[in-house]
């Protein structure tokens, strides 16, 4: 870290390969990581820095200064030192644990091991010794150290599969592949020591999904982007090893870059909580002001004659300089008044909640035997009053998994289960789904509930067959056999893995390819089928078609698509089908299932061969050659015969209906990022929920820039306003524009309410000592039991009544209004104590006759009514008595008094006579009946009022939670057995569940052959062999790839 | 399976009842029967307790005669500080209608008298007080020295402040006969100020302890010497100058002087008949126009209570049962509605 700073910015890297001695020079930083901000010798003078930025402390040393006056002085030091040292420690200790757990986790990746090439050897080396330069070597699974030029890989072509998930949070895998170049230098030890390579590239920066240089190696360069770089933080898989060059470590890596320095968050507390102290402090000053006037009025008026008895300085005689010291002397006295205890407060309570969470096991996840984690103790009450939840959707509300639910062939639907009413009803688990014992090769995972479907295929009826087939033939999977011989697909998209398998458990299975032959086992027989043309996908056509000849000799064209654009191209006779595919259809879209139209057409011979003549002829065609191939296949893709469609569902996670159910009810906006298409942002709102068919307007904003999506939703603003609908329900989808790291709550935390008891009452007359612990010993750690431990609703109903969340948004817990009550409340409190005895003790003798009036007797009754007032007022507060809470409210009035009687003994004051003036004096006021007289009605006189205010509130206005106490007390005795069912949500809608996450160019790289292994060596003859420029495939597909990337990236659309 | 649950076994959060939060608890649910009972009950016992003790406050007799302007002359001596050796005696006849039944306390009071100024307040020194260090006069100024330099004992604005007026109570059985009514002075004091809080320096001999000290400047006579007749009362230990030292709270206090024997004529308390006060007068008050007076009081079970807490608790007793029936009037008419909504 210090070194960066130090080093001067830096504009460009030049990093050799092999080279340390050449790297050396650039001083670039090695692989250790730094996130730790102190050292043993560093931490005290930091830390003390750090902390000394702060308000509170900073008022504190000033008091502290204040006090070392011995004119002001109205306070000994010890009043301030106190608390100051108290509330600097144990902020010094948390930092320092939180250090020490930092030091920990950066030694344990500093010290992971990997594999280095020095010296021409491969070598274990500890990742913080990783150099800029270093070539080293990956395996399978493996964290990778440090930012790397991907040089080759054990993968065909040196493409190499990673993992994200660390750095944008996205489970699917993506290709990076080495440049042709190096690829060839595969695992060979000598040549890659030998690899003396430049590269100049950018400095080092936090954007993941960039990265420009150029390799110089053997007198040639070669361009690089972020296709041949792997960062740190991804992991390695489905390739057996790769080797890298580093190019950025340590601090330099895209993932350090971006996690560097954290912004303190404040919550809305926090912000409150300043400004609440700004203005204690003014009245704090106010007050002094005015106490300082009435002084020098005082001093003028009655203390001029009473000197009598005090021969001042000369100075001092002057009432207005008097005035002015007294100014200074209230304001050290009324210090108690600035709640600073209240930041130890509520940063106590925070650690306290946050273990809570992490501590729950409401919370904890089996599947993946992972307790919630509060990463930031900051943040927690903030969590209850969470207005927009931002999520992610793939991960977060869906499981990446998709399923063939139901599909509809020619006009019936398979896969409802009916009972025996023959009502539907919804598939559930005690239903046996359908047994494929017969086929050696069904997927086990794979459940099918529907035996309607089993015994037509068993029937023979064609239409079936033909639509099985389809799902077998059109898709762009890939096979591969593993050792023990299971057949194991290559799937680019999710959807066609579960049609593809769908097919194959259900007796159409796809077995291989070669670029020109499909082979598909169907019930039992190997039937290879020619293929002749593959038009690809993509987002324009929403479709994707083969034309295959089977060993017949027929020529068929299948195709699957969107319903809407394959219904356009349909043939008239097919309208009766057509009418029954699209009911079923909208039903399928409204149980939020992603649909496939399927439809094929058989061509004759002669057409086909004229048409592929012109393809030849578009493909080899300079100019215009995309829209002449685009117009080819529109071209034969018509006069479709319906098959009926499929319906695959996007597996959500568990719970995520009813999870997104309860935040709309708690009033909390979803926003949905996802770099999906249209539809299938669409689809998947439907799916959860969060769009529902009574929202008969869906606003779609697209726009291509910042300034045009602003735009977009003002428009969108106005319409919804202009026809008067509630915006109150509004979730939005929001296709991201780039990666968000989101930290998704997916569960409610109950907080608890902060009550934040401001004492605003101390005077003069207090014993010193009793000011000095007052805010900490006394009355802190009821409070912390309270803040910590309450729980105003029970969990259950907290969770049956998200409404009770509101009041939290709405920050109608802890907000000026209530903070200005508790102000009031403070000035009549302390008016009480103050009088009360005041006016009982004017002019009594005590009950032995001597005098009970004097200062110390006045200060012990007082002191002690304030410390039993202030816990029964917490008590009062304490809605929920643990035993935690019992302990903590009566063992602080059992401290008072303990230490009011040691305080208040013989033994200190023998041992210190000048610290401990108070001697004797518990015991003798403490006697008098009198005085428990006077403690009894301070205490009826300040929470009486207290009591009937809450209860006329309760009675008159009473809140949800009061509500729902009421009901919780009222069902004590009968415990309900009231579960909540997840809502089960059946409508047909008549929008389109079109979904289909495919990317363009895979058609291109199976008829390339390229991505086959070589024991499938591409036949050296073919007709598409002709068709393609196949060496460019690579940069087509990754030009494609990056196209369709960015495209989704400007194409943001929202809706409303 | 087993090896995979004992392979993370400490991922699962403990199940305690203070981690889930499941500690049994009491929920304080103040119902409203509850709430509104409670008021009542506490409007009962307030006005009670008011009542016992405004009944025990009227049982208390007391008698106090300012002798401010009663003794004109004395209190114009005393206002010039050079006439500090005149002395000026002062006599002030009264007569008690009521005896004064059980004991009976003779106290001086001070109207104007700001002993809790702050500065005043910390104008001592405690450790020289307890006999440690006789001449700690730390905390003293501005009483500290002489003005050459000795130190001060007792030193502070307090103890040079000390009330020196004597008072002698005499009971005129007729217009010859003049008791003077005993009176004890010990007693006076807390027990943990006069045998722990003042200790004089341990010398056999008193005023040896006080060698290299001077006295206060407003004193007549050093401090061994404040009581001539108990030469055990003397130092820092004199009753007196412990009740004095012990600050009141507010500037107008009534400190306690003398408790009456109760022998001979008096052994019932202060009969009925013609009393007079002889004053020695020494304090001078018109200086910060201040007043003085002297009370002689009996006292009750608690202590001797003046109205206000009587009355305080009274008048808290009646806004409690105000409250609990305006509470009661809003629960009843808001509990009619509430039915309503249930049964819609």
């Amino acid at each position: 870290m210090l070194c960066s700073k130090k080093k001067s910015l830096e504009v460009e890297r030049i990093v050799k390969a092999n080279d340390r001695e050449y790297n050396e020079k650039y001083q670039y930083t090695d692989n250790r990581i730094h996130t730790c901000k102190y050292n043993i010798l560093t931490f005290l003078p930091i830390n003390l820095f750090e902390q000394f930025q702060r308000v509170a402390n900073v008022y504190f040393l000033f008091l502290l200064i204040l006090q070392l006056i011995p004119e002001i002085s109205s306070l000994t030091w010890f009043t301030t030192i106190v608390p100051l040292v108290l509330v600097v420690t144990m902020t010094a200790v948390k930092d320092a644990t939180d250090d020490y757990f930092r030091h920990k986790s950066d030694n344990q990746v500093n010290n992971r091991q990997s594999e280095v090439l020095i010296d021409s050897k491969l070598q274990n080396e500890k990742w913080m010794n990783v150099k800029v330069g270093d070539i080293i070597k990956l395996e399978n699974n493996q964290f990778v150290a440090a930012d790397l030029l991907l040089l080759s890989s054990s993968e065909p072509h040196g493409l190499c599969y990673i993992e994200t998930a660390e750095l944008d949070g996205e489970t699917n895998l993506k290709v990076r592949h080495a440049l042709s170049v190096t690829s060839g230098l595969g695992a060979d030890t000598s040549r890659l020591a030998k690899f003396d390579g430049i590269v100049v590239c950018e400095a080092p920066n936090n954007k993941l999904d960039k990265f420009t240089g150029v390799l110089s190696w053997k007198g040639s360069e070669h361009s690089l982007n972020n296709e041949k770089i792997i960062l740190r933080g991804c992991v390695l898989r489905n390739t057996s090893w790769c080797f890298g060059m580093v190019i950025f470590a340590g601090p330099d890596t895209k993932l350090m870059q971006n996690s560097g320095k954290t912004k303190f968050k404040r919550t809305s507390i926090d912000r409150l909580m300043n400004t609440l102290v700004l203005w204690i402090f003014g009245f704090l000053i106010c007050l002094g002001i005015i106490l300082a006037i009435g002084n020098s009025i005082w001093e003028n008026q009655v203390g001029d004659q009473f000197r009598t008895f005090l021969f001042w300085n000369e100075g001092e005689k002057n009432s207005v300089f008097s005035g002015f010291l007294t100014f200074w002397s209230y304001i050290i006295i009324l210090n108690t008044v600035v709640p600073i205890s209240l930041y130890v407060s509520v940063e106590v309570i925070r650690l306290g909640h946050s273990y809570f969470i992490n501590w729950d096991r409401k919370m904890y996840y089996s599947g993946k035997a992972t307790p919630a984690q509060a990463r930031t103790t900051t943040l927690n009450e903030e969590l209850g009053q969470i207005e927009y939840v931002f999520s992610d959707k793939t991960g977060t509300l869906t499981e990446n998994i998709m399923t063939f639910k139901k599909c509809s062939i020619n006009g019936r639907i398979y896969g409802e289960v009916h009972d025996v009413l023959g009502q539907k009803t919804d598939m559930t688990k005690k239903k046996e789904a359908v047994g494929f014992s017969v086929n050696p090769e069904a997927d086990r995972t794979f459940q099918f509930f529907d035996h309607h479907l089993m015994e037509s295929i068993k029937m023979g009826d064609p239409k079936v067959h033909e639509f099985l087939r389809l799902l077998a033939l059109c898709h762009t999977v890939m096979s591969e056999e593993n050792s023990a011989g299971e057949l194991i697909y290559q799937v680019q998209s999710p959807d066609e893995g579960a049609l593809v398998t769908a097919a194959k458990n259900l007796g159409f299975i796809f077995k291989s390819r070669t670029p020109e032959t499909i082979t598909i086992e169907e019930l039992g027989t190997l039937v290879t089928y020619q293929l002749l043309a593959f038009l690809d996908f993509n987002n324009f056509r929403k479709r994707m078609s083969v034309i295959v000849r089977n060993p017949e000799g027929q020529i068929k064209l299948y195709s699957k698509g969107a319903d809407t654009i394959l219904f356009e191209r349909l043939h008239p006779s097919n309208e009766d089908l057509l009418t029954l595919t699209s009911d079923h259809l909208s039903e399928f879209a409204g149980e939020g299932l992603r649909t496939l139209a399927i439809a094929y057409r058989d061509l004759d011979d002669k057409y086909f061969k004229e048409w592929h003549k012109m393809l030849e002829d578009a493909n080899a065609a300079v100019d215009k050659r995309d829209e002449r191939i685009a117009g080819l296949y529109e071209e034969i893709e018509r006069d479709l015969m319906l098959l009926g469609a499929t319906a695959v569902e996007d597996k959500l996670q568990e719970g995520v209906i009813e999870t997104i159910t309860s935040l709309s009810l708690a009033n909390i906006k979803i926003w949905v990022l996802t770099g999906d298409k249209q539809e299938t942002a669409i689809n998947i709102g439907y799916a959860c929920n969060m769009l529902t068919d009574d929202m008969n307007d869906v606003f779609i904003i697209a726009g291509n820039t910042a300034v045009e999506v602003r735009e977009e939703l003002r428009k969108a603003k106005e319409n919804l306003f202009g026809q008067n609908r509630s915006f109150s329900n509004g979730h939005v989808v929001f296709e991201k524009k780039q990666p968000l790291e989101l930290d998704s709550v997916v569960e409610e935390t109950v907080t608890g309410d902060y009550a934040l008891i401001i004492n605003g009452h101390s005077l003069t007359v207090y014993d010193q000592w009793f000011i000095t612990l007052f805010n900490i010993v006394y009355t802190s750690l009821p409070v912390l039991a309270m803040g910590i431990f309450d729980q105003d609703v029970n969990d259950q109903n907290s969770m049956d009544c998200p409404q009770l969340y509101k009041p939290g948004q709405l920050n109608l817990l802890f907000n000026k209004h209530k903070f200005f009550i508790c102000v009031a409340h403070g000035i009549y409190t302390s008016l009480a104590l103050f009088f009360i005895p005041y006016g009982a003790f004017y002019n009594v003798a005590g009950e032995d006759g001597q005098h009970i009036a004097d200062y110390q007797s006045f200060a012990v009754t007082m002191a002690t009514s304030l410390v039993i007032v202030v816990s029964v007022q917490i008590a009062l507060d304490t809605s929920y008595w643990t035993i935690i809470n019992h302990v903590f409210v009566w063992g602080s009035i059992a401290t008072y008094f303990s230490i009011l009687f040691t305080m208040h003994s013989n033994g200190l004051f023998g041992i210190f006579p000048r610290q401990f003036p108070f001697v004797g004096n518990a015991r003798h006021s403490l006697t008098q009946k009198c005085i428990w007289l006077v403690i009894l009605l301070t205490t009826v006189a300040s929470v009486m009022p207290v009591v009937a205010f809450r209860f006329l509130k309760v009675d008159l206005f009473p809140t949800l939670s009061d509500q729902i106490r009421q009901w919780q007390k009222a069902q004590k005795k009968a415990r309900p057995l009231r579960s909540r069912k997840p809502q089960t949500r059946r409508s047909s809608s008549r929008r389109s569940g079109y979904a289909f996450a495919h990317q363009e160019g895979y058609g291109e790289l199976i008829t390339s052959g390229k991505n086959m292994r070589a024991k499938n060596p591409p036949p050296t003859s073919g007709l598409e062999k002709t068709l393609y420029n196949s060496t460019s495939w690579i940069e087509n597909l990754c030009k494609k790839t990056t196209d369709t990337v960015s495209s989704f990236s400007q194409d943001k659309t929202v809706k409303l | 399976m087993k090896r995979k649950s004992q392979d993370c076994p400490s991922r699962l959060p403990d199940n305690s009842a203070v981690k889930q939060q499941q500690l049994p608890a009491y929920r304080l649910q103040l119902s409203a029967n509850k709430i509104l009972s409670g008021f009542f009950a506490t409007g009962v016992f307030c006005l009670g307790v008011g009542v016992i003790l405004l009944l025990s406050a009227k049982t208390i007799k007391e008698v106090e005669i300012n002798y401010t302007e009663k003794c004109a002359n004395c209190a114009k001596l005393r206002e010039n500080a050079a006439n500090f050796d005149k002395e000026c005696n002062c006599s002030i006849p009264f007569v008690l209608p009521e005896t004064m039944k059980g004991n009976v306390y003779m106290y001086y009071k001070l109207y104007g008298f700001y002993q809790n100024l702050y500065r005043y307040i910390l104008s001592r020194s405690n450790s020289q007080l307890v006999g440690t260090d006789v001449k700690d006069v730390r905390n003293c100024a501005p009483f500290k020295t002489s003005h050459n330099g000795i130190p001060i004992a007792p030193c502070g604005a307090i103890a040079n402040s000390m009330f020196n007026d004597t008072i002698i109570l005499s009971y005129n059985l007729n217009s010859s006969i003049h008791i003077k009514v005993p009176m004890i002075r010990s007693g006076i004091t807390w027990w943990t100020d006069k045998y722990v809080k003042f200790q004089n320096p341990s010398f056999q001999n008193l005023s040896s302890a006080f060698a290299g000290t001077t006295k206060p400047p407003n004193w007549p006579k050093p401090a061994y010497e404040l009581d001539e007749e108990d030469p055990g009362n003397n130092g820092f230990i004199n009753d007196d100058f412990i009740v004095w030292m012990r600050t009141a709270a507010f500037p107008t206090f009534k400190k306690l002087y003398r408790r009456l024997h109760r022998i001979e004529h008096f052994t019932e308390g202060l009969p009925a008949g013609s009393y007079s006060f002889n004053i020695t007068y020494n304090f001078p008050v018109n200086r910060f126009q201040g007043e003085k007076a002297v009370v002689l009081s009996t006292l009750t079970w608690s202590g001797g209570s003046s109205l206000f807490l009587g009355l305080a608790y009274m008048v808290t007793g009646a806004v409690t049962w105000l409250a609990f029936f305006s509470m009661l009037a809003v629960h009843l008419r808001l509990r009619e509605r509430k039915m309503f909504f249930l049964q819609q």
